[in-house]
């Protein structure tokens, strides 16, 4: 029945959603950065992540190994990856188109999924991090310092991203690239600072809100891998460019999606909603536009 | 002209294969070589769409999906028509669904396509795994009522496995030859002039919507009959098989084995198949098989962006001596679009746009 659920129920899953929209959004702004600075839609993101968070959880909490390191490991790994596709493997494809660049790491990604599938089968179900057992109640639902974290991150995130592209000179040539990287190269932008910037930041956000996600949601291969598809419709809200929306788009699908489960009937599309935002809005955008031809579009 | 001299060896090396495989392997090996020659149709359709058009579409996985669904559910349904024609059925709504989902692309290219088939997909396995494959009950999705669970029923001249490796052999044969006639057609030489530049192709009076949707539509048929198949390969579909994982693997791979060659989906059949299954032999995991798909993903993409197929082929002519006039390649290289093999120079007008 839908009209058994309460006003607690909703708000109950208000929470949850916001979480689960928190990480989407993150996650999604580390595609858009990357994405405007080196034209690469980084579908490894999602696995960069699962490899962050599986090593934290199964070789360091599992293993009573100090969690610090376990934390600068994680950190570390994310960073590594990020940085070795688009040191190494991402240039060897600059000059093809977005499509193939964007399957290229795809293809990372799958390398990295089965190196993760192979490595830790399913042992830990759930990353716990310490925060999670710090509890506060907000209008009568429970609260933990981990959910918070991610909404106060993910705003953070989009406001320091912000402030970083506006303010500093590397911001700077970041968005020159996003503009048009020929020209920018041509009158000295320094192309290779602003994409390794770049990839520093993507790999620092995927390997944060892979733990998160961890800690929150599943912390299996795939799960954390195919966390990239929620994300690229997040992004696409943002048209792949603004953070703002960007931000807000994540938050939406995250709390569309929590709340369906309160709905029995239509809780098993609920992860419909992340795919008919995605789609819908890339199919929105290209109404305007009449029959195209080569070049007319990015 | 030159049709019988590709048609005439495929049929006897197709033939050979159909005697010789059954004749040499046990039932788990025959079962995983039925079930990637039923693979390669899948690609099959994939490798038309990124081979001839430049088009990536990520749903193709989920297409052959909808096939097998289709082509279950009526199989069970005691529809006394023939298991063919289910099958055939299944392809043709997988079709219909394929044409919906290429519609964006007359609008879309490229990165955005590649993304809202992805959704496309997504869509699929949400729906999928809320539904189930028919089991042999009653309702729409077929699982209600206490029966018991009934496997898709083969043709009744395909009970056997030797016999349904070469029904399938046969099925897939029929598929492979459409689309080779297909592109030594005018729809060939319109899909290659629409690859080297849609503007040109629309000047020239190419009907650039229509040749766009009809491959789409193919690509869904043929997926749509691999599913039919693949369903009576393997009895019982599990859901499982159908996640994001699996469409993007069927495009890497398609990719990897060599879209501009016919032959690189019967390569990327055997790869998505039969590998898995000799790493599984050999005792090494099956994720090990993952890491190899996406690094040959990215090996094609960098440094050989005609496939392996492709390889094999410029090896082929070396060999050979023989200039690049192989098979596939007449039809993207048809007179109209003129010049030199497809393979290479539709690799320089990507880079150009």
């Amino acid at each position: 029945m839908i009209f058994a659920v309460t006003g607690q129920d909703l708000l109950t899953f208000l929470v949850t959603g916001l979480t689960l929209g928190g990480i989407y959004s993150l996650s999604a702004l580390g595609l858009v950065v990357v994405y405007r600075a080196t034209g690469v839609l980084n579908f490894a993101q999602g696995a960069i992540g699962a490899v962050a968070a599986l090593t934290l959880a199964n070789e360091f909490l599992e293993k009573d190994r100090p969690a610090i390191l376990g934390y600068l490991a994680a950190i570390v790994i994310a960073l590594g990856l990020s940085l070795f596709y688009g040191l190494v493997i991402a240039p060897r494809l600059a000059h093809r188109d977005p499509v193939v660049r964007a399957m290229g790491a795809l293809g990372f990604g799958l390398s990295i999924l089965g190196f993760a599938g192979w490595r830790w089968t399913a042992r830990v179900q759930k990353l716990s991090l310490p925060t999670d057992d710090v509890r506060f109640r907000i209008a009568d639902v429970n609260v933990t310092l981990t959910r918070t974290i991610v909404v106060v991150l993910a705003v953070l995130v989009t406001v320091a991203i912000t402030a970083f592209l506006t303010r500093t000179r590397v911001g700077l040539s970041m968005r020159a690239l996003a503009n048009d990287r020929e020209l920018s190269s041509m009158i000295g932008v320094d192309v290779r600072r602003a994409e390794t910037t770049a990839w520093l930041l993507g790999g620092a956000i995927a390997g944060v809100s892979g733990v998160l996600f961890g800690a929150t949601k599943q912390l299996d291969a795939a799960s954390l891998t195919f966390l990239v598809i929620p994300a690229i419709a997040a992004a696409v809200v943002g048209q792949l460019r603004s953070l703002w929306w960007t931000l807000a788009g994540g938050m939406l699908i995250g709390v569309i999606e929590s709340e369906l489960t309160n709905f029995r009937s239509i809780s098993p599309y609920k992860d419909l909603t992340q795919l008919a935002v995605g789609a819908g809005v890339i199919l929105l955008l290209q109404r305007s536009r009449s029959v195209s031809f080569e070049g007319a579009q990015r | 002209m030159g049709g019988a001299r590709t048609v005439v060896p495929a049929v006897v090396v197709m033939a050979v294969l159909g005697w010789l495989v059954p004749a040499v392997f046990g039932s788990f090996w025959l079962k995983t070589f039925t079930a990637a020659v039923i693979y390669a149709l899948a690609s099959l359709g994939v490798g038309l769409l990124y081979g001839r058009l430049g088009l990536v579409s990520l749903a193709n996985f989920a297409l052959r999906g909808v096939g097998a669904w289709v082509s279950l559910r009526l199989s069970l349904l005691e529809n006394h028509l023939p298991i063919v024609v289910n099958i055939l059925i299944g392809g043709v709504v997988a079709a219909v669904i394929g044409t919906l989902v290429g519609l964006p692309a007359l609008r879309l290219r490229g990165l955005y396509l590649a993304l809202v088939t992805l959704m496309g997909a997504g869509a699929f396995f949400v729906v999928i795994n809320a539904i189930g494959f028919p089991e042999g009950g009653t309702g729409f999705s077929g699982r209600e009522g206490t029966e018991a669970l009934r496997n898709a029923p083969r043709p009744e001249f395909a009970q056997s496995d030797p016999a349904f490796f070469r029904f399938s052999l046969l099925v897939v044969g029929l598929g492979f030859l459409l689309v080779w006639a297909l592109l030594q057609s005018k729809s060939g030489r319109a899909w290659a002039m629409i690859r080297r530049s849609e503007a040109v192709a629309f000047s020239a009076g190419v009907n650039v919507t229509l040749y766009k949707t009809f491959a789409f539509t193919l690509a869904g048929f043929l997926a749509g009959v691999a599913g039919g198949l693949f369903a009576a390969n393997v009895g019982r579909p599990g859901t499982g098989d159908f996640g994001a994982a699996a469409s993007i693997l069927l495009f890497a791979l398609t990719m990897s084995a060599g879209s501009y060659h016919l032959i690189g989906a019967v390569l990327a059949g055997v790869l998505a198949r039969v590998l898995p299954a000799l790493f599984s032999e050999w005792g090494i995991p099956a994720d090990v098989a993952n890491m190899v798909f996406g690094f040959l993903l990215m090996v094609s993409l960098t440094a050989a962006p005609e496939g392996a197929a492709g390889e094999v082929h410029r090896l082929w002519e070396r060999i050979t001596g023989k200039r690049p006039s192989g098979p596939d390649d007449a039809g993207s290289g048809g007179s109209i679009a003129g010049g030199a093999g497809a393979g290479g120079s539709s690799a320089s007008v990507e880079a150009a746009s």
